[in-house]
């Protein structure tokens, strides 16, 4: 009887210990979630982006109807504008920034460099319930952005979550609390890999601090720049939960934190139009998709150009 | 005893205690409920041991779960869009009730165990949660628009809170309580505050003044003469009169604003009935000594004195065992509509209610702390002489989102027409495929 039982466990135990099963056993874990929770709604949007869907019992298709609503939905060009936006505001402050402290950071120079690094990075572990909530406080008229505004730079106070031209302002401040830690460890994980010796010979050569961050940093960094960069355009066109929390589920004075995401969630949750919000989450990801494609070809990870 | 016996011993308990609890349990009827006011739930809970006393051979058992606004409403579509995971009974709020009407009727009709109560009730509160004549929502309270006022901040000004029957005696004391009382140049107290992100200072006069988003053919009526006649007496508030300004942070539920009325910077304002709970809520009865409620001055003799603001339809699901479908639409009705349950609503919930006959009883005419100690519901009752109905209709969630979201803003903060930030929501609504 103990060999009935043990011909198909060794059986089993043969197979899943074979070269080229392995490394699937030990990827199914995550592939069979990626492909439930991801690619099994995407592909589910995609169709639902051509039907008119009224609920589990009740489906019609109806062409292109949705892709034409759209464009009609007098938010969208609003929304689409915002969300850009939005995602060049967090570039320009997302990868500067974060650059320059992680080189700092690197250099040496700074006392108890771990702690900065912790301080900087927890924001990224934060709930955002709890974020959104205390930057209303920050935000607030008399809230402590405005005084510390006032007394370091004497600028009169902003209604920051009043009016609709300070909103994205606004979110970018909060991405760039809540990222810039994030981005720091991406940069620093670049600077470890390039070799001390470059360096050396620089300063050997008599180059300058400045000219060897030009000459050898920026460029040794290119591939980290370049996955930075695509993460924060994706991250950008996505934007939901930052001005969902802000504005308790709205979009701000004016619609000025309106996003894309925003809008899709508002035409499906508000409007019960989750054909047309599919369409308009296709739509988006084709966006994204370009944008990538263009780093791609601007960072020549594709091709060799350069 | 052997190890053997022990564990016996434990399975016979199990077993006996489990069968002990069925047959308990068996006698009430297990009903779920979500709810996104804490408040609600509890009203529910005690209504249903009231529901018991009364019928013991059909007890319910009613669980109730507190789940954030938008999250509950959001949690509640999806799972009746995917068939699972609803519960028996929901709350739905108004302007999102609409949404729920779209798709594949996701609520049972309640209009069988309404029928008897219609005379006693204001029906047209019934109208939010009606589609296809079929009303499948009973809300919690009438919600009656009154002023809430500051009168520590209307006497420094010389005003009797008393005196204020018509705007324009209301404009005249407003002017004399807005005041800058530092000399700094800065106004620091204002007769009131407006929602440009929230929609009740907007659809209070709509509403009053004959107009609103739907009327009661069901047709929208955004851009008519009501409308622009009442945002351009919003309008004229802020920019022509002077003695108001936006609520700081948009609306009357953020904390800057929570913090503007304790600290006393706005004299008045007007939300509806409900907004009284706030006061312990969320001030934590810091004015108790100041505040008080009023109806609303009037435009002109014999016109509405109030209008119904805001609401929460209970409603049964779908998604309910089809078993218990007709229990729990009775306990709803007799939670709601009742009049012991209407003179709950008043002294457990501080809610006004919509059953007109309870109007006249002695146990709602209560001294409250948290509003000077006086007996509210004399003013509420007073309010509510003649009540403008509200009618709300598929576009009626797509009209607030734009009201809450441009067309105030555009009006208060930047000045456009009435006629113009109208115009500009009634064109968005069209795009969304709206036909009027």
């Amino acid at each position: 009887m103990l060999n009935i039982v043990r011909l198909p466990y060794r059986l089993i135990a043969g197979f899943l210990h074979h070269k080229k099963v392995v490394p699937l056993v030990f990827l199914a874990p995550f592939m069979i979630v990626f492909l439930i929770f991801k690619v099994y709604p995407v592909i589910l949007a995609i169709i639902m982006s051509f039907q008119n869907f009224q609920g589990i019992k009740s489906q019609d298709w109806v062409g292109l109807t949705n892709y034409e609503n759209v464009f009609e939905l007098v938010r969208f060009s609003q929304a689409l504008t915002n969300t850009t936006v939005y995602t060049i505001g967090t570039l320009l402050v997302l990868i500067p920034l974060p650059l320059a402290l992680a080189v700092l950071l690197d250099s040496g120079r700074v006392i108890a460099s771990t702690v900065f690094r912790v301080l900087i990075f927890l924001p990224a572990l934060t709930s955002l319930v709890v974020a959104g909530t205390v930057f209303r406080l920050i935000l607030a008229k008399d809230g402590f952005l405005n005084l510390f505004l006032e007394g370091t730079l004497g600028l009169d106070r902003l209604r920051w979550l009043e009016v609709s031209e300070l909103a994205l302002p606004s979110l970018i401040l909060i991405a760039t609390w809540r990222w810039t830690g994030m981005n720091i460890l991406y940069f620093n994980s670049g600077l470890v890999n390039i070799p001390q010796e470059l360096y050396e010979s620089a300063a050997i050569d008599g180059a300058s601090p400045w000219k060897m961050f030009l000459s050898i940093t920026l460029p040794m960094l290119r591939p980290t720049t370049f996955f930075v960069v695509v993460l924060s355009i994706i991250g950008g066109y996505q934007v939901f939960v930052e001005p969902f929390i802000l504005y308790a589920g709205g979009a701000g004075p004016g619609d000025g934190g309106l996003t894309l995401a925003l809008l899709i969630y508002r035409t499906a949750f508000t409007s019960f139009n989750f054909g047309t919000a599919a369409a308009m989450g296709v739509i988006l990801a084709l966006i994204i998709f370009v944008f990538s494609l263009i780093q791609f070809r601007f960072f020549g990870v594709l091709g060799r150009e350069d | 005893m052997s190890k053997a016996n022990i564990i016996r011993l434990a399975l016979v308990l199990a077993i006996a205690l489990s069968a002990f609890g069925m047959a308990l349990a068996q006698d009430a009827t297990e009903l779920s409920l979500w709810v996104f006011v804490d408040r609600h739930g509890l009203y529910m809970q005690s209504q249903a041991e009231r529901w018991n006393e009364a019928n013991p051979d059909r007890a319910i058992n009613l669980s109730y779960e507190q789940i954030d606004y938008t999250q509950m409403h959001d949690n509640l579509l999806a799972s009746l869009l995917v068939g699972i995971g609803a519960p028996d009974l929901a709350d739905v709020e108004i302007s999102k009730f609409a949404t729920f009407t779209k798709g594949d009727e996701m609520f049972y009709p309640l209009n069988d165990v309404i029928d008897p109560y219609r005379a006693e009730i204001i029906e047209t509160r019934l109208a939010p949660y009606t589609a296809n004549g079929n009303n499948y929502g009973i809300d919690y309270h009438l919600g009656a628009f009154v002023m809430y006022y500051n009168t520590a901040l209307l006497e420094e000004a010389g005003v009797d809170v008393n005196s204020l029957t018509t705007w324009d005696d209301y404009i005249a004391a407003g002017q004399q309580v807005t005041r800058d009382t530092d000399g700094d140049g800065e106004i620091d107290v204002y007769m009131m505050s407006v929602e440009t992100t929230g929609p009740f200072s907007a659809r209070g006069p709509m509403l009053m003044l004959g107009g609103g988003a739907y009327n009661g053919e069901g047709e929208i009526i955004l851009e008519s003469e009501a409308n622009i006649q009442a945002l351009q007496f919003l309008q004229d508030l802020v920019h022509v009169h002077g003695i108001a300004r936006p609520a700081t942070g948009g609306h009357h539920h953020t904390p800057e604003h929570f913090i503007d009325l304790v600290e006393g910077r706005i004299a008045s304002f007007y939300m509806p009935q409900w907004y009284m709970t706030r006061y312990p809520d969320n001030m934590a009865s810091a004015l108790a000594d100041d505040a008080v409620i009023r109806p609303m001055p009037v435009w002109e003799e014999g016109g509405y004195t109030s209008t119904m603001g805001g609401g929460t339809g209970t409603v049964i699901t779908k998604q309910i065992d089809p078993d218990k479908v007709a229990l729990a639409a009775e306990f709803l009705a007799f939670s709601k509509l009742t009049y012991e349950a209407n003179v709950a609503l008043w002294t457990d919930l501080g809610f006004d209610p919509m059953r007109l006959d309870v109007y006249d009883d002695d146990a709602l005419l209560i001294t409250m702390a948290d509003f000077s100690g006086e007996v509210p519901f004399e003013h509420i009752k007073a309010a509510i002489a003649s009540v403008a109905p509200e009618y709300t209709g598929p576009f009626y969630p797509e009209i607030t989102t734009i009201m809450t979201t441009t067309m105030l803003y555009d009006l208060i903060e930047n000045q456009v027409s009435p006629e113009e930030v109208l115009a500009n929501a009634a064109d968005e609504l069209r795009a969304m495929g709206a036909e009027f």
